[in-house]
Order: structure tokens, then sequence, then C-alpha cells
């Protein structure tokens, strides 16, 4: 991915002009990601709040999901009040309600059992399950085992790995 | 390579005739022309040639390449050709997607014949109760102008509705101007908007006339919404998509609606115009006519497949007339003027490539009609391909795509302010109208930009954009893309 200069959006590497603010990105550097250490996370930080996702919609009757900012792919959450988010690994007796390992969540350090999405009176609320890389909402580090509110359009980084919330969740 | 024949027409056998069907032919061939039996003169020439012709064909790895001659040959003689400009040189072999463009112009030869195609045109008109007064009289005055110019080989009709259609003028009245004028007089306001059936009419009146050596043409004039109807007119767009005609909207007014039309219009490769003074119908209208006069080729249609790796994030045409198209292949592109080509915009998304040294983009095809006397099918192949490198191309993308771009970016400001004001994100959809005010005013246009913060200040206030404002930025910033007025975004 590359940083808009202006506002610090997101685009992928040969985007030409930011799709946020019409800013011009030719100048910006095509191979930023290479460069960062696979053990190290990178706080991010966020100048202004992200933009609202593009791509896929969720499926009918799903009021969340979570779009795999790396691939685009949507992930609907369906029927429940709380998602843990994890990748399964063979053997595993807990396994995650939403595994993350077919888009690489092992690569990017995503913990088996990594974080959790809850949804509370008409608010989400994402929670920290203690894991090795730490997660991030919108740059920010989270403390572990402490519910942050999120909302529509946020991101969520767990280890390296960015998904974005859609959510239809008033709040 | 023969002179005037090709080995298939030789032995009097299709491009795909199988080898059973190569040998027969060639057995009687040979049989008439053999030296043994022939009496007029050139046929030992003949006999030669034939068995040329044999050899080749028969041989499965030489037909394959004389194949690929011929092919060559069929672009080469084409009475249009394309022409594919790349944003980078090279493709990085990166592990995250990447974002790739793809600019296709299409252009006739520049010694192409210059023939007056015949036109088979119907202009459906909206003659709703708001069409009242000084929009019907600018369509009246338009009608008999197009009416006059008529020549022999054309047909045109005149269809109004409201919730019911009623052909004004038929293609027969079309002829006489007494007749037409007269009929044209019963053209009078009232009722609602049902586009459904004057669509209806109007693809009736083209289909009996329809002519592959002209262009087919709806325009379709309308200044509401239709209610209701929407699926079904859209399903009789793709029909008439699939029949080779091509529909134009002209919206008058804010109280149209843009998303209906431009859907409309996509299908068929047509364009949409949004007018906001009555006082334009008619200058507009006599230059649909005049531009259709001008279409050397037309049913140009864009097919084929992207690789695995390849997904399409959005198509735009930018000439002749801006207008997103359908990401749906094949996608029609409407007609080739002679004077000018059809410019055509892919953004891709490429996917991880593993260990490729070259990545072919996709295989696709131009197709199109020749119009005139000679009519003729083209087919071009288009192999898009690029390869892939460990280093960032250090050149500069090409200025056309690059200004394009500039004009994409602002275009789609305004689209997802549009959005996001209908979510009720009126915050942020004012603040990114203040950005695409900025944008604008550095590239010079200055009406637009005021436009865009008048709308910026109606979102603090009342929430929303106006239905004016909202087909005043639309279709202001898609004028932008226009490469003659497309500046760089900053």
């Amino acid at each position: 991915m590359i940083e808009c200069p202006t506002c610090k959006h997101q685009e992928f590497v040969g985007t030409m002009f930011c799709s946020e603010c019409g800013a011009r990105l030719v100048h910006v550097s095509p191979l930023p990601t290479m460069t960062i250490p696979r053990d190290h996370v990178n706080e991010v930080a966020m100048a202004t709040k992200p933009a609202a996702p593009e791509g896929p919609e969720l499926e009918s009757g799903a009021l969340l999901g979570l779009r795999v900012i790396s691939s685009g792919e949507v992930i609907s959450l369906l029927g429940r009040d709380n998602y843990t988010l994890g990748r399964s690994a063979e053997g595993q007796a807990v396994v995650p309600d939403v595994d993350l390992s077919p888009y690489d969540a092992y690569e990017q350090g995503v913990s088996r059992m990594h974080a959790e999405l809850r949804v509370e009176r008409d608010s989400v609320y994402v929670l920290d399950l203690e894991s090795a890389n730490g997660t991030l909402v919108n740059g920010k580090r989270l403390q572990a085992q402490k519910p942050h509110p999120v909302r529509h359009g946020d991101i969520i980084q767990l280890g390296r790995m960015r998904l974005q919330l859609i959510s239809r969740v008033r709040n | 390579m023969p002179g005037e024949q090709d080995y298939y027409s030789l032995l009097g056998v299709s491009r795909d005739a199988t080898p059973d069907e190569l040998r027969s032919a060639y057995r009687k061939a040979a049989m008439k022309y053999h030296p043994d039996k022939n009496v007029s003169e050139g046929d030992t020439e003949l006999f030669v040639q034939i068995n040329k012709a044999y050899e080749i064909l028969a041989d499965p790895e030489k037909r394959a390449a004389y194949d690929a001659q011929l092919a060559e040959m069929a672009v080469e003689q084409a009475q249009f050709r394309c022409r594919v400009i790349q944003s980078r040189r090279t493709i990085l072999e990166l592990d995250e997607p990447q974002v790739h463009y793809i600019l296709i112009d299409i252009e006739p030869r520049a010694d192409i014949a210059e023939v007056r195609p015949p036109i088979n045109l119907s202009i459906i008109i909206d003659r709703s109760t708001s069409m009242r007064g000084p929009r019907l009289d600018q369509v009246r005055a338009a009608a008999i102008s197009i009416l006059r110019s008529l020549q022999p080989s054309d047909s045109a009709s005149i269809v109004a509705f409201s919730d019911r259609a009623e052909i004004i003028v038929s293609p027969d009245q079309a002829r006489d101007m007494s007749v037409a004028r007269a009929r044209l007089s019963l053209l009078t306001a009232g009722g609602g908007t049902e586009i459904g059936q004057g669509l209806k009419a109007g693809l009736a009146e083209l289909e009996r006339n329809l002519a592959r050596q002209g262009v087919n043409h709806l325009v379709l004039l309308t200044d509401g919404r239709t209610y209701g109807d929407e699926e079904e007119c859209l399903a009789m767009a793709s029909q008439a998509a699939r029949q080779g005609i091509t529909i134009n909207g002209v919206g008058i007014g804010s109280d149209w609606s843009d998303r209906f039309l431009d859907e409309l219009a996509s299908r068929t490769g047509g364009n949409v115009v949004f007018l906001d003074s009555p006082t334009a119908i008619t200058g507009l209208l006599r230059k649909l006519f005049d531009d259709l006069t001008k279409v050397v080729a037309s049913r140009i249609q864009l097919a084929g497949q992207f690789a695995q790796q390849v997904d399409l994030r959005s198509a735009f045409k930018l000439l002749p007339e801006p207008m997103p198209v359908d990401d749906e292949f094949p996608a029609n592109l409407g007609h080739l003027p002679r004077d000018g080509k059809i410019r055509v915009l892919l953004e891709t998304v490429v996917h991880p490539l593993g260990d490729v040294e070259e990545l072919t983009i996709g295989r696709f095809e131009i197709l199109g009609d020749v119009l005139g006397p000679q009519a003729e099918e083209i087919r071009l192949p288009l192999h898009v391909r690029i390869p892939v490198s460990q280093e960032p191309d250090p050149d500069p993308p090409p200025d056309d795509i690059l200004s394009a771009l500039g004009a994409v970016a602002l275009y789609r400001m305004q689209e997802k302010a549009r959005h996001e004001a209908e979510l009720g994100q009126a915050g942020q959809a004012a603040r990114r109208l203040e950005n695409l005010a900025t944008q604008l005013l550095a590239s010079g246009e200055r009406e637009l930009a005021k436009a865009a913060l008048n709308e910026a200040e109606r979102l603090v206030h009342s929430r929303r954009i106006s239905a004016e404002g909202e087909k005043m930025l639309k279709y202001g910033t898609r004028a932008l893309l226009l490469p003659a007025k497309a500046g760089p975004g900053s």
C-alpha cells in the first residue's frame, strides 16, 4: 500500500490520485511495505478518520463485516453478538469464530485467539485478547482485555493484518 | 501469400474446414484443373496454386502459421485500428495488490472513405405536464430541422410519451415535411412520465428499419422520473444493445433520475447529456443528428477476458463523449466518429503474480461494423501484456493517462460525497466537497468549484445536496474527462 501525503489515506500501489482528497500520488514511493521488518508492528498514526469502506457488500442480513484491506475481500459476520478473531492451526482445541488463516494471518502475526468483536446495546467494541503482536484501532494500540468502541470505517489492525470494520449497527 | 484470393477461398472451403472437408475439396479442384484435362489458359497456374494451398492447409503447423498471417493481414487492412497505452511499462513483482491503468484507443484509418451512413433514428419525447412551454417548443423546432435534413436512405420517427406512447411522426410521415409539421403541432403536454411506454414504441419503429450498413439510434428526452418500470426499461436497453441500437439520454432540469438514465444509456454504448436550461435543446438535438452523419463504424464492442490475477475495477469511456462503461464484457462502446476516436480507460487491480517474467493482462477483441455500402464486420484481436520487474518503472506515466485519472479522481469525489450525503454523513460529505472545490480551483474550474462549495454549505445547513447540484457536479466533473479539457489534478 502507499499512503497519501496529504490525508494519509491508504491506496494500492500504482494509484495515481488519492481517492479521498484527490491529491496526486505519482511520486509517492511504490515500495514501502517491503521495507517494513516482519517482526515489528508499526504504529501508523492516522491524521484523519479512515474512509468509509468501498468494494464488495455485506451479505444480506449481516449487520457487521470485516474488509481485508490487502485483498479487498469482505467477511460477513452473521448470527452472533460476539466474534473471536484469530487463526486456526492443526490440532487446536479452541478455534476462533472468524478464522483469518486464509488471508495469510500467520505471516502477518495474528495470534490464534487475537481479538474479539462485541455488539452491545447498539454499539460495537473490539477487545484485544492478550495477543502476541497486539491490536490497533486506527493506528492506536489497545490495552489488552479492555473493550474499545469501534465504528463503521475504522481500521482494526491485528499484528500486521489490517481489517476495516463495516457496520450497519446504529451507534 | 496469394495476391487476391486466400487459400481457403481458392479451395472453396470455409476457414474452419475440417481435414476431411479440405481433402475432398482439394480432390475435386485438382481433378478439375489437372494438366491432363485442362483446356483454358491459366488453368495450370491455378493447379499449382491449389496444390500449394493444400500442402499448407493439410499440415496443422503450417495451417496455424498461415491462419496467423491471415489474421495479421485482416488487422492491417481493417478500416479501424486500436492502440493500447499502459500506465507503466513494467509491473512490479509485489506480494500485495497493485493498480494498473490501461488506455485503449480505437481510431478509423486516416484514408477511410467518406461515406454518410444511412441513419435509422427515433426521438422519444417526454410530453408530461412539466414539459409544457419552451421545452416542447424547442423540441418541435429541433425535430423539424432534423426531418428536413433526412436523406432517402434514412428513416426517422418521433414518439411522444406520458403514461402511454403515441407515434407523432412515423417514418413514412417523416418523408413529407408538410405532414410532419402538421403532426408535430399535435405534440402537446399532459400526463405523467412512463419512460417504458415511449421506449417500447420507439424501439419498435427502429426495429422495422434496422440496417447493418447504418447507425441505429434512439434519443430519449425527459425531465422527470419514471415510475415503477425502471427494470423493464433496462431490460429493453439490453435487448436494444444486442440488436445494435444505441440509446442517448437527454435530461432537462433537475428532477430526472440521472442514475437511471446513465445505466440505460451505458448498456447500449450511448451517453447522457444534462441540460439545465431548455434553450439548449434545439442545438443539442441538431448536433446529435449531425454527429450521426459522421459515424464510420458502429456497434463497437470491447470483448474478452482478464487474466485470473487481474480484476477490472472500473471502465470509463473518455472519447468521443465521457461516460462510465459497464464493467461486464462485452462492453458496448457505441459509434466511432470519422474525425475522432473512441478512448476507453480501464482501471485494474493486479494481484500478486508469483514467478513470471511477463503478465498477460487480458485477451480482448474489438468488434464493430464498418458502415456504408461496403458494410463489413471487423474483429481486432487485442492482447495486453506487460513485463514483470522488481524495480519500479522510473518514468512518469503517460500524460494522457495522468490527465484522465486526475479528472476521474474529481468525478469519484463527487460520487462519494453524494453517497455519503445519502447515508446521512453530511459532515463528511461537506468536507469532501470542500476538498473537491480546492482541486477544481487548482485546475481552473471556477464555476464548478463554486457549485461544490455551495453544496458543501447546503450540506452543513440542511444535510442534503440539491437535486440540481448533484447533476451539475456529476456532469460537470464528467465533462472534465474530455482530453482537451482535462488538466492534471494539481
